[in-house]
């Protein structure tokens, strides 16, 4: 274990549910009788985290679901199955690329990999982990190598459900990693089972605008030293340097013309596109579907990292909510990123426009407490907050949230009719 | 979840069988015929043969879902040519009509091992021409193509006969120009044949046998869309999106046994087409420093040779016209 830290991040809470699994949705029973609980301070710096879960008081879904069943329908009567990107998921997430940054490289990425197989939920595997640890194929460090984590996933995966999803960013263009994976004997498996896709990284939520820096010693830094830039900003004396990638120039053109060389290139592979909170994520997002992308992320300014300027943490690239806002009723699949950890900031991202939500550094971390279980522990929990949420709302399928479930302050503090979160026609057209 | 290298015997016959093959020798007789043929009949029209190099430090990346292989040149990684395109672009300064006959390795995906079409390893008729349009490339393919049947008809009528290659096959010699569509046409008779090709892709395989067995006689195919192709297929300037390239496709099923078009050429565009096809630009230095320089406009082409010489002997696989097969996945010397 590498006692990973996430100090901008409820780690400690992560790793409670990474422990003690779905005991954690509720307060310590050691407390039973004898605390009271309000909500926690500070959650309303996050406008996503601000807005509350607000169930009506008629609830006709819950009537349909009651003649449906024959009985009152329960919380644990939500399906929490969804589509996501073109694969079956038994639950509305997926786990984020963690790349090739030190605390992903290590036993996590393959921890992760298995459990997330287990649970049945799509994995994207990150950019530069070829570049950097290797394919696996002909004696790479293969713990830490792509294929290592493919099989990881492969072997524990349910028959028919999740996907594994292969990042790829410009500077991987040189090692081919799509080409390398769709043409490789031993990931024929996932693809004739549906299960294999491919996703363009344009940008993440930590660092919009920038392209991947992760911090080397100087050996390992010559070892790729003609194939990434690398800036000596921690001095010429100083043991590590930084290792700096582009994120790649789009337009509306090159991100289109992608999208359709991907579907043309690989017929057989889902393809996804990962957004960086940009401010004309709207136009982004819309191009990308229109192109035939099967899913696309929107990683909020609240995402994680492995490394970013401490400036473009605080200061750069749109809230998750706004995100969400902006795109409005999706053209698509839309998977919603940024400190996802638990069931009440996913339902909302749900409600939101999102059909699923993208974990990362809570994956890590409970994977990080708990090599074998951590992970699934968590979801387990954050399952049965969205069965409870869910229900709450007189819904039983996460994809029948809509803006309605959400009240926003912002919302309350504006004129009614044009609120953050679209007005009554838009939200009618998302639940359309 | 491992699915090992399929072992060459199970598809395959041993290299003793094979090249103790009637089949493979008439083959080969036919392929020799083939590339004389193509020989003359582009050294007549003022073409000059470039040996083609084999390694390089990028080679042609347009090639669909196909992985190259990565060689250790002095620390350098290096590439086995997928296909000469970048060289036959820098040809051009040296020679106004060139062409190549090259080596070419791509390791495809998996499932193309059924197609019958697709080799791992296979050659190319690479010819490139400064300053000329498509229709003058289409003109120049469909020669080759003509004078190569009419060669093998005449000079290897016993293989043909060997093969049981019925020479009616071969009526379209005596009529006129093959016969072109554009890709969007394809598109709607595949649609019409009940077949869901995708209006922004290449033609699938089993569009293309599809389309290949609709007609009796080879056609072009014409305007791919953009996202369909390599970086160097010139975009069309009066209708964005469109190619202007073609694939020349044989009849009876054969499929495509060409492809070519106008290339970019103007430094910009081609920097700009390379971020549309997701390359990144930097590994293309040298070429991208001739283009900054200054290349020739140009058309040009690559006829697979096994490919030609399958639809010429009547071959039920390409691997057939190889006496070195490699197949997509397959162990093999």
């Amino acid at each position: 274990m590498t006692r990973l830290t996430a100090p901008d991040f409820p780690a400690q809470a992560v790793r409670d549910r990474a422990r003690r699994g779905t005991a954690c949705a509720f307060p310590d029973t050691g407390e039973y009788g004898l605390t009271v609980h309000g909500q926690c301070p500070g959650q309303a710096d996050d406008p996503l985290d601000a807005c509350r879960l607000v169930p009506p008081v008629f609830m006709p879904l819950r009537m349909e679901k009651l003649i449906d069943l024959g009985r009152e329908p329960l919380y644990t009567d939500v399906d929490l199955r969804t589509d996501i990107g073109g694969f079956s998921s038994a639950l509305p997430l997926s786990l984020s690329a963690f790349g090739s940054t030190q605390v992903a490289s290590t036993d996590l990425g393959l921890a992760v990999a298995a459990q997330a197989g287990k649970l049945g939920v799509p994995m994207v595997i990150g950019e530069n982990v070829v570049p950097v640890n290797g394919y696996g194929r002909q004696g790479g460090a293969a713990e830490r190598c792509l294929l290592g984590r493919l099989h990881a996933y492969a072997d524990a995966a349910p028959d028919g459900l999740g996907g594994v999803v292969i990042q790829q960013s410009t500077e991987d263009a040189d090692a081919e990693v799509w080409n390398l994976v769709y043409s490789d004997p031993s990931a024929q498996a996932m693809l004739d089972s549906g299960r294999l896709g491919f996703e363009l990284k344009a940008g993440q939520g930590a660092k919009p605008g920038l392209g991947g820096l992760t911090v080397l010693s100087r050996q390992a830094a010559a070892q790729v030293a003609d194939q990434f830039a690398l800036d000596e900003v921690f001095g010429e004396t100083a043991g590590q340097v930084l290792r700096i990638a582009s994120p790649g120039t789009l337009t509306q053109e090159i991100l289109r013309q992608q999208i359709r060389l991907m579907r043309n290139n690989f017929p057989r592979a889902r393809v996804w596109v990962k957004l960086h909170p940009g401010r004309d994520i709207a136009d982004a997002a819309r191009t990308a579907w229109q192109a035939g992308a099967d899913a696309v992320t929107v990683d909020g300014a609240e995402g994680g990292t492995g490394w970013a300027p401490a400036a473009f943490l605080d200061h750069v690239g749109l809230p998750l909510a706004e995100c969400l806002s902006r795109i409005g009723a999706p053209g698509g699949c839309l998977l919603a990123g940024g400190r996802m950890w638990e069931g009440a900031r996913v339902s909302k991202a749900l409600a939101l426009g999102a059909s699923a939500a993208a974990i990362g550094r809570a994956a890590l971390l409970a994977a990080d407490e708990d090599p074998e279980h951590g992970l699934i522990r968590l979801a387990e929990c954050l399952a049965l907050e969205l069965r409870m949420m869910i229900s709450a709302l007189g819904k039983y399928a996460p994809g029948d949230l809509d803006a309605a479930d959400v009240w926003s302050p912002d919302i309350a503090a504006r004129a009614c009719g044009d609120d953050a979160f679209g007005s009554e026609t838009e939200r009618n057209e998302v639940t359309a | 979840m491992t699915a090992p290298t399929t072992e060459r015997d199970s598809v395959l016959p041993t290299p003793r069988e094979h090249l103790t093959s009637e089949v493979t020798r008439a083959a080969t007789r036919i392929q020799n015929t083939v590339l004389r043929a193509t020989r003359d009949i582009l050294r007549d029209a003022g073409f000059t043969e470039v040996l083609a190099p084999v390694i390089g430090p990028v080679t042609d990346p347009g090639i669909r879902g196909s992985k190259q292989v990565d060689v250790d040149f002095y620390g350098n990684r290096y590439r086995l040519m997928t296909s000469a395109i970048l060289y036959k672009q820098a040809s051009l300064l040296a020679f106004d009509k060139m062409f190549c006959i090259a080596s070419n390795v791509r390791q495809e995906p998996m499932e193309t091992a059924s197609t019958s079409r697709h080799l791992a390893e296979f050659h190319q008729i690479d010819v490139e021409i400064a300053g000329a349009s498509r229709d003058e490339a289409m003109g120049v393919a469909e020669s080759i193509l003509r004078e190569a049947v009419s060669r093998v008809v005449s000079e290897s009528a016993d293989d043909l006969a060997a093969l049981g290659r019925d020479l009616a096959a071969f009526g379209w010699l005596a009529e006129g120009e093959f016969a072109r569509m554009t890709h969007a046409e394809a598109v709607r008779r595949l649609h019409d044949a009940g077949h869901g090709q995708s209006a922004d892709a290449e033609i699938d395989w089993r569009g293309e046998a599809l389309i290949s067995e609709l007609t009796g006689s080879p056609f072009f195919i014409t305007d791919y869309p953009k996202g369909s192709r390599g970086f160097y297929d010139r975009e069309s300037t009066s209708t964005p999106g469109v190619l202007r390239n073609f694939d020349l496709i044989a009849a009876e099923g054969f499929g495509e046994l060409a492809s070519g078009g106008e290339r970019e050429h103007d430094y910009r565009a081609i920097i700009t087409r390379m971020r549309e096809t997701g390359e990144n630009p930097a590994k293309y230095g040298w070429y991208l420093q001739l283009a900054r320089e200054g290349i020739p406009a140009s058309a040009g082409f690559g006829i697979g040779v096994e490919r030609l010489v399958r639809f010429i002997a009547g071959l039920e696989s390409a691997w057939q016209a190889s006496a070195y097969p490699k197949l997509p996945g397959v162990v093999s010397p």
